[in-house]
């Protein structure tokens, strides 16, 4: 076969691929970051696209209340939701894996709640963080009071921050469950004939060698976290627990502020990229490949 | 030492059960609010089952007058179906391309499918919806199935399953005069059975449970999917069992789905792993 007649088969097999990444992906983005810079509301149509350079992001940072809660609840989601989930979904793969009866189906118990609709997951935690829900009857049969989980100003972040962990744990389980099999069990029988005892081998032996994977959970778990949007339009009261991407609808959709919004979008995608940036040099100080 | 040993996993096996049946109590707890009446959902204590099991909850949810559940998953169904079936050929053949064939410019275009990957989708609604608009796309389902054809995670999987495919195949097939099209139709294709469960079960899922894009694109009742559904009851009615019933309509499918390719399911997740 010659090589034009290859290549020719190459972009035809790639064609449809590429013809959806070009039109929902590739244009997207450059239309995204241009409308960033721009004031614009939809409704006003193409005419009235205003260019305003920087101006968008100073307003955000500068006098945009709504977004700095968000943009702090955002950071506040990513650093309590990750570490908790992700250790957690560590004991829980590490216990899985050798130490347990009945491994599939508590396997199948952690999983559940990853693959369930995150609205349905909302729609039960709204009642069981509810005035009169099963959580505060809890904390009133050990004498407590009932407590505002949803509306209070200072614990609404609770019940979001509980079904994140709740249901990204079976996840970072499946991914650790993999890792861990693939550490060979010569390694612990000559760490037990060196004398060592079982938690020195776990963090000698098992955490060092899983490194590489805790790295991939941190950052497609930190990420996931930034893209909370579901709870605080499921839960919703006030703006107190919205996250960035509730911003971006807010603004887009009830608004019609298509400029503003994006700019709101990209501080996200900054967000992200920073991180996984952040994540990647530091990897080369504590991940062993 | 035996019986130790037996003593200890047994022990183990019990702590950690009990942290498994804490992760299913909120979907016990919804299933048993769901066949409950209304007063009894908060009554201390807690019984699984009410006075009467109330199957009048379901029929309020599936027969509801403007979001039957009866339509709403159907039109799930449908959107999932289509988008799935798109995404698995879309994928396919450009997992086989870029896998088995050799022509300039596939590795640039790898590159820049791999650095749009970092850009969440959230941050392309707004083109997206103005391009829908444009197309007079806004409003149907259309919406929602164009953008789930492509996703870079299936386009991976396939890749990488081409790539371990042996070369010797295609060339027997190439001297019996066969070219790309059919090498791949009739060789490849049916040997990737395995990932093309998998990218199924994954991009189905997917597409069940997507919030944001309905939110966004639909309008009308008759166009609703079971996630909307939800909202649907969760903002017009104060009947918590009604949204139960709504809520276990929309889980327990994709459950039962899972247990049944539970083994497809975590093995890519093991390898590849990303949702939405």
């Amino acid at each position: 076969m010659n090589k034009r007649k290859e290549a020719i088969a190459g972009w035809v097999f790639l064609s449809p691929a590429l013809f959806v990444f070009v039109t929902l992906i590739f244009f997207p983005v450059i239309a995204s970051i241009l409308l960033s810079f721009t004031k614009w509301n939809f409704l006003s149509g193409f005419d009235g696209i205003k260019w305003v350079g920087f101006d968008n992001f100073v307003k955000l940072f500068k006098r945009d209340r709504d977004f700095k809660t968000a943009l702090r609840n955002t950071i506040i989601y990513a650093v309590t939701t990750v570490p908790v989930s992700i250790v957690f979904a560590l004991i829980a793969a590490y216990m899985l894996n050798t130490k347990v009866y009945l491994k599939k189906f508590l396997r199948m118990c952690f999983f559940i709640p990853y693959i369930s609709s995150m609205v349905a997951l909302y729609a039960v935690c709204k009642f069981l963080f509810g005035l009169k829900g099963p959580i505060n009857q809890i904390v009133q049969m050990f004498g407590g009071e009932a407590m505002k989980w949803l509306t209070s100003s200072s614990l609404c972040r609770i019940p979001i921050i509980s079904v994140v962990v709740y249901a990204g744990i079976g996840f970072s389980l499946i991914v650790y469950m993999a890792a861990l099999q693939n550490v060979p069990s010569e390694l612990y029988e000559a760490a037990k004939i060196d004398g060592a005892n079982e938690l020195s081998a776990f963090f000698k032996i098992t955490l060092p060698l899983i490194s590489p994977t805790t790295f991939y959970l941190l950052v497609v778990r930190m990420i996931a976290a930034f893209k909370i949007f579901t709870s605080a339009n499921i839960l919703k009261y006030g703006s107190n627990s919205s996250g960035l991407v509730n911003i971006v609808y807010d603004e887009a959709f009830g608004n019609y502020a298509f400029g503003y919004a994006s700019s709101v979008a990209w501080v996200l995608v900054g967000l992200i990229l920073a991180v996984t940036l952040v994540q990647m040099w530091g990897q080369k100080k504590w991940v062993h490949y | 030492m035996k019986t130790r040993k037996i003593l200890f996993k047994t022990f183990n096996t019990l702590w950690v059960g009990v942290f498994g049946l804490i992760f299913l109590t909120p979907l016990v707890w919804m299933i048993s609010s769901s066949l409950k009446h209304g007063s009894e959902i908060f009554a201390v204590p807690f019984t699984f089952f009410g006075d009467k099991i109330l199957w009048a909850n379901y029929e309020e949810v599936w027969f509801n007058k403007n979001v039957p559940f009866w339509r709403l998953y159907w039109n799930s169904i449908k959107i999932a179906a289509v988008g799935t079936f798109f995404q698995l050929i879309i994928s396919s053949m450009a997992g086989y391309s870029l896998a088995k064939i050799n022509f300039k410019g596939k590795d640039l275009v790898f590159i820049i499918i791999l650095i749009t990957m970092m850009i969440p989708a959230q941050a392309l609604i707004i083109p997206r919806y103005v391009l829908f608009d444009k197309l007079e796309l806004y409003g149907t389902h259309w919406a929602l199935i164009l953008p789930s054809m492509f996703n870079v995670t299936s386009i991976f999987l396939l890749r990488q399953f081409y790539a371990g495919l042996p070369t010797d195949l295609m060339e027997a097939a190439r001297i019996d005069g066969a070219n790309h099209y059919g090498i791949w139709w009739k060789v490849m294709l049916p040997l990737t059975k395995t990932p093309m469960v998998t990218v199924v079960v994954l991009a189905f899922i997917n597409c069940w449970n997507e919030y944001l894009n309905p939110l966004i694109f639909i309008t009308k009742y008759d166009l609703y999917t079971v996630a909307m559904g939800i909202q649907y009851f969760l903002y017009s009615t104060d009947e918590v069992n009604w949204m139960m019933a709504a809520a276990s309509s929309a889980i327990v499918p994709i459950v039962v789905l899972f247990l049944f390719t539970q083994k497809y399911f975590v093995e890519s997740i093991a390898t590849s792993g990303v949702k939405g």
